[in-house]
């Protein structure tokens, strides 16, 4: 008995062993100009395609592999987004832009199916049961909001066993992301949300940053086509916050402003005063610390983590080798430099908090951001409510390398473009940058509008692509309850496609911001006015007419004067008779 | 079906004709004394905030303390540069908005109306909502020079420090743009139409940054110098170009917040001491209906309501106690209010005219007016059509005992008709000489003057021509004066008033030349330019009431002149004469005490920058109604 209980445990022991280098997670901390702080939180766990197979779960959550396996879906990406990444600040996104989404919820998968209406079928059971586990109203991407890219994304994973892959996109741009969809993504982790950096992951200053994507990506990897495959699920955080606003104590949130000791004003003005005070830039780099920024400790090491290596050190920083770092535990850690001292790692003690701790301080050296390969915007034009036009303004800021892309459109069925107004123009040069165009059209109440296009967009030149729409009338019951809102149509989302490759096969992503659509809405307490005013005039008008109609004038003396039971019969007699007559 | 025989047969009868002008004299009189009663109680209703979720003053104001220091700084710094030639001011401005951390651009553009050169750059900076997806946008804004011409140093430093103040704040929803333009309306207009992508890129820049939608936009003028100024009342400007208003709820947002919380008294109209009598109540709707009949923008946020921006302007007046922080902590409530907003402003109303800052009349209430008025027109056109088609002399009555006799004006109009017209007069006699018609039908016989069988013609080619180069006429003169350059434009005007009040004489003898028109045809003239002008009228007055009801008061007259001749002629040439638009703008300006120019040069410059329309009701529906009247009335002068 003894010894079948340590055969278990030493069992427990390797599977242990075994299994922690399956579990990374690392979070980057990366300071970035005007006081902002990004946060990449990145958790991936692998599980072998065998025992996925055979729902035989450890790392990889049960909930989402059911769906999944249910759902026939070989690849998922999924992501909710908040906010909007300042590319003229910040650089080069996280990822590059691989692991973001639109502005609300987007969702795309590869699904296995023989045929389109299956995999459709399908897709509608996936995104059900996702809009169940993750708390989010994905349910709502119907056909409407559905399409079939062709050259915008690719899949990650390795599907050499697989045939008859279906891609399917939805975008849902209206969806409010906050805590509600945070729990069920820390619940798929191993940890918790109780231990390693995912500890750091508060709803509170989450959901008050200036920009915040999660992503959840689900796909196979092989070692050697169709062999050694693992299922690989990767859980993405990225953050930015503001400094001075997440340090501000969660039970006095309101900035008021503060004393006039604190601030530093400008003596050389001439009307400086006791009074009077021109606010004078710090020019230093803000002071924080970990638990203030994020209102929560660092609870110590997750310990399915690779207890040492490269692997363990699960938190980093990447800043000036000048910048100040001190590091506040009762645990043991480690810490490691890389990449000439600019990438500070450190392994995490194992049941002790962890604090980073960085003052105040003037900086000689900047900050060292990548440059963006593009930059994009998007608006929309002109003002009414019968038609408008899209500008998508788009600046390759590279001076030597043209680049590449396709920009892909999701429009709802109530925006109709006219494609033959699509005009894309670059300043620098007459040559057309539109070299290949896929439309599907929408289809009223069916399906939406599906644009995809390849550019190419000459080196230090702005293009800027145009195209006019009409805005439907929508039926009375279409409306949503905040009609006069306005409708959201979806960002547009653009692939890099060269010269500029990633490294692995996630390609390089940008999203533009959603659109405000305002189509002409009713006044809604207008229908109940016509609806009695018409039946008012009806029923007069009606009335007098029916009246009219039926009754048969007679002058006064032409009235039988007849009265009793006689006059009845006589009557009864005259009527038989008049018919008998006719007859 | 009895009613409607009857009505048939009374159409028959001479006497429905005397009608119509007493008909029309009294719906002029109801329109007008419709008005007079919309300033009591029982007509106008009180204010109310109709849409939820502004929630007007419910939050705390923190825009105090060391914010003050700072606004004192900004105060001075923007002392310092509105002298600075413009790119030097433009740079000191994006460095000041830049130092809060905010996304600062800047639009140059230039317009050319009348020959005068105007331009200037905006500069604006784009606070990123946190939580924003960039949908959706506020404008907060103040030009460097004020509506009345003053220095805004106040409003722009209030700006500046607003600015500053609110990039801490986590809560906002949308984007708050941030506008200082250079001036009060061509700049805002500028920067509102190349928001829209509706302006003419030659001439004013595109803009480099975008947000989304705007929902609303607040204006701020408080022309204070660097050692500051206390004032005693908000004055909230709510006019937009073409007499479009913006939702009432902005503007009782506004005074909600600013009497209730914040304890400054609101006023409209330029009605600095309103105590809420009838007379003053009057006095301030009037004005507001002058301001929305002239058409013309009153402050920066004029440009916004075309585009369904709803949007208004603070402005500070009088000496009082009241300080910047006070302003500032209104414009922070009222940004408060508008970013709470889940929908664009919808709930309340459009249309309205205000008797107070808390008190209102809707449409429902006043539209009649105006209505009734533009409908005198429509009856008197009826009248003269049906007029048009019966004979010209009046059927005796067959029955009568007396002899028939005719009206003394029909003898003097005939002593004074020159030969020429007595044969006519000769054939026109003939049918009332000749015997009477005998009927029979199943039986019946009846006898039935000869006159009451005929039937008479209109002949529409003439009259119908007239009315309509009568309103192309009206473009000369339009596009004159929206093109002739400043210099030119009082001596264009001067010839104009000489004209206007010589062409109706010259045309009358022109066409009297040719024995044309008849006295049928005239009438004709007169029946279709009175149903155009009906028509328009009634158009009008569900878009601009105001200029509706002021254009129909003034061509009132019009209903009621008739061709005729001698003294009578004289005196109606002479009315018609004083209500000549251009005599009307001449006393205006003289009543108003404004130069004539200003006027001139503004409609020119609204004609081209604000899109203003009022010159074109002016130019193609009042004065070609006037002409047609005149030439109607000077053709009994020859």
């Amino acid at each position: 008995m003894l010894s079948f209980l340590s055969f278990l445990l030493f069992h427990a022991l390797i599977a242990c062993a075994y299994a922690s280098p399956d579990y990374h997670e690392r979070l980057l901390l990366r300071p970035l100009p005007q006081d902002a702080l990004l946060a990449s939180f990145n958790f991936r766990s692998n599980e072998t395609a065998a025992a996925y197979e055979q729902q035989n779960f450890r790392l990889f959550p049960r909930s989402l592999g059911q769906i999944l396996q249910h759902a026939h879906t070989k690849e998922l990406h999924l992501r909710f987004s908040v906010g909007r990444w300042d590319a003229e600040n910040w650089g080069q996104r996280p990822w590059y832009g691989a692991r973001e989404g639109s502005n609300g919820v987007e969702l795309w998968a590869w699904i296995e199916a023989s045929s389109e209406d299956e995999a459709f079928a399908r897709w509608l059971a996936l995104v059900n049961n996702l809009s169940g586990l993750f708390c989010a109203s994905l349910n709502f991407i119907d056909a409407t909001k559905t399409i079939r890219p062709v050259i915008s994304f690719d899949p990650e994973g390795d599907h050499a066993g697989t045939s008859n892959l279906h891609l399917l996109h939805g975008i849902l741009p209206h969806e409010v992301v906050c805590t509600e969809n945070l729990t069920p993504f820390l619940k798929l982790l191993p940890c918790k949300g109780k231990a390693g950096i995912s500890s750091l992951l508060d709803g509170h200053k989450l959901f008050d940053a200036a920009f915040q994507t999660m992503a959840i990506d689900v796909r196979p990897v092989c070692e050697t086509p169709g062999q050694n495959c693992v299922v690989e699920m990767e859980q993405t955080v990225d953050m930015v916050l503001d400094i001075a606003r997440s340090k501000r104590p969660r039970d006095n949130p309101i900035p008021r402003p503060r004393p006039i000791e604190e601030i530093e004003c400008d003596t050389s003005k001439s009307y400086n005063a006791p009074d009077t005070c021109y606010p004078l830039d710090k020019k230093t780099e803000p002071g924080w610390k970990l638990t203030e920024v994020f209102g929560k400790p660092l609870r110590g090491a997750c310990p399915l983590t690779a207890a040492e290596g490269p692997e363990s050190e699960t938190l980093c920083i990447n800043a000036p080798p000048e910048r100040t770092i001190e590091v506040n535990t009762t645990g043991h850690y480690t810490k490691s430099l890389s990449a000439s001292d600019t990438l500070r790692c450190y392994k995490l003690p194992t049941g002790a908090e962890l604090d980073l701790v960085l003052p105040e301080q003037r900086m000689t050296t900047g900050l060292i951001r990548g440059q963006p390969h593009l930059y994009a915007a998007r608006s929309i034009n002109g003002h009414g409510q019968e038609r408008g036009s899209v500008q998508a303004v788009i600046k390759n800021p590279s001076p030597t390398d043209a680049v590449e892309f396709a920009y892909l459109e999701s429009l709802p069925w109530f925006m109709k473009p006219y494609l033959h107004t699509l005009r894309a123009h670059v300043s620098t040069s007459s040559e057309d940058p539109l070299k290949e165009t896929y439309y599907r059209p929408a289809v009223d109440r069916v399906r939406g509008t599906h644009l995809e296009l390849r550019l190419v967009i000459p080196p230090a030149s702005t293009l800027i692509l145009t195209y006019d729409f009409e805005k439907a009338i929508l039926r009375y019951t279409e409306y949503p309850p905040d009609a006069n809102r306005g409708f959201d149509a979806p960002p547009a989302v653009i692939r890099i496609l060269g010269p500029f490759q990633s490294a692995d096969r996630k390609g390089l992503y940008l999203r533009t911001t959603p659109l405000l659509l305002s189509l002409p809405t009713p006044d809604f307490s207008m229908p109940y006015n016509v609806i009695i005013l018409t039946s008012t005039v009806m029923a007069l008008g009606f009335g007098n007419i029916f009246n009219l109609l039926v009754r048969r004038f007679v002058g006064a003396d032409e009235v039988p004067a007849a009265g009793g039971l006689k006059g009845l019969i006589q009557g009864r007699i005259q009527r038989v008779k008049g018919r008998f007559g006719k007859a | 079906m009895a009613l409607l025989a009857t009505l048939l047969a009374l159409r028959k009868d001479a006497r429905i004709l005397k009608i119509p002008p007493y008909l029309s004299a009294f719906l002029i009189l109801v329109g007008v004394a419709w008005l007079l009663v919309l300033p009591l109680n029982e007509y106008s209703r009180g204010t109310y905030v109709s849409e939820n979720a502004l929630l007007p003053g419910q939050v705390h104001t923190y825009f105090t303390g060391s914010e003050h220091d700072v606004f004192r700084a900004y105060r001075h710094e923007v002392a310092g540069l509105v002298d600075l030639p413009v790119q030097q001011r433009t740079d000191k401005l994006s460095e000041l908005l830049r130092a809060s951390n905010l996304k600062v651009a800047t639009q140059k553009y230039t317009y050319t109306p009348s020959g005068r050169n105007i331009s200037d750059e905006n500069v604006y900076a784009i606070l990123q909502g946190p939580r924003a997806d960039a949908t959706e946008a506020i404008v907060l804004m103040a030009s460097l020079k004020t509506m009345d011409g003053e220095h805004n140093y106040s409003g722009v430093a209030l700006v500046l420090a607003l600015a500053r103040y609110f990039k801490r704040w986590s809560l906002w929803s949308k984007d708050i743009i941030f506008l200082l333009s250079g001036d009060s309306t061509s700049g805002p207009q500028a920067w509102v139409d190349a928001y829209h992508d509706a302006h003419d890129p030659t001439t004013i820049e595109s803009l480099s940054i975008k947000s989304g939608a705007l929902q609303g936009a607040v204006g701020v003028e408080y022309p204070a110098g660097p050692w500051g100024h206390r004032y005693d009342k908000l004055h909230i400007v709510y006019d937009g170009t073409n007499g479009q208003l913006p939702n009432l709820d902005l503007f009782n947002t506004a005074v909600n917040i600013a009497s209730g919380q914040m304890g400054i008294a609101c006023t409209l109209q330029r009605m600095w001491f309103h105590r809420n009598s009838y007379q003053e109540r009057l006095q301030t709707m009037l004005r507001g209906m002058l301001s929305q009949g002239l058409g013309h923008a009153t402050g920066p946020h004029s440009a916004f309501i075309p585009y369904h921006v709803d949007a208004i302007t603070l402005v500070t007046v009088g000496d009082g106690w009241h300080d910047e922080m006070g302003l500032g902590r209104t414009v922070e409530s009222l940004f408060r209010s508008l970013n709470n907003l889940l929908e664009h402003l919808h709930q309340s109303f459009f249309f309205y005219l205000l008797l107070e800052a808390k008190r209102f009349v809707s449409i429902g209430t006043y539209l009649p007016s105006a209505m009734l008025i533009a409908a005198n027109f429509s009856i008197m056109a009826i009248a003269l059509w049906v007029q048009s088609g019966r004979p010209q002399e009046p059927i005796p009555n067959p029955a009568a005992t007396k002899p028939a006799s005719k009206p003394a004006t029909q003898d003097a109009s005939k002593d004074s008709d020159n030969k020429e017209k007595e044969p006519e007069q000769e054939d026109e006699k003939k049918p009332l000489e000749s015997p009477p018609v005998v009927v029979t039908k199943d039986g019946a016989t009846a006898v039935i003057p000869a006159a009451l069988l005929q039937v008479s013609e209109r002949p529409l080619f003439l009259p119908a021509a007239f009315v309509v180069i009568a309103h192309f006429l009206g473009l000369i003169p339009l596009a004159a004066f929206n093109h002739i350059p400043v210099d030119d434009l009082r001596p264009a005007f001067l010839l104009a008033s000489n004209l206007t009040t010589l062409l109706p004489l010259a045309t009358a003898y022109l066409l009297s030349r040719f024995n044309r028109p008849t006295p049928q045809e005239s009438t004709l003239i007169h029946c279709f330019s009175l149903l155009f002008l009906g028509m328009y009228l009634s158009a009008l007055a569900t878009l601009n009431f105001s200029q509706s009801l002021m254009v129909g008061l003034l061509t009132a007259p019009l209903s009621f002149v008739r061709r005729s001749s001698g003294v009578g002629a004289k005196l109606q040439f002479a009315l018609l004469a004083a209500i000549n638009p251009v005599m009307v703008v001449h006393a205006a300006t003289y009543v108003g005490k404004i130069e004539l120019l200003d006027v001139l040069v503004k409609a020119a410059e609204g004609w081209h920058i604000w899109g203003m329309w009022t010159q074109v009701v002016v130019w193609l529906v009042w004065w070609p109604a006037w002409f047609c009247g005149s030439v109607v009335v000077a053709l009994g002068l020859f």
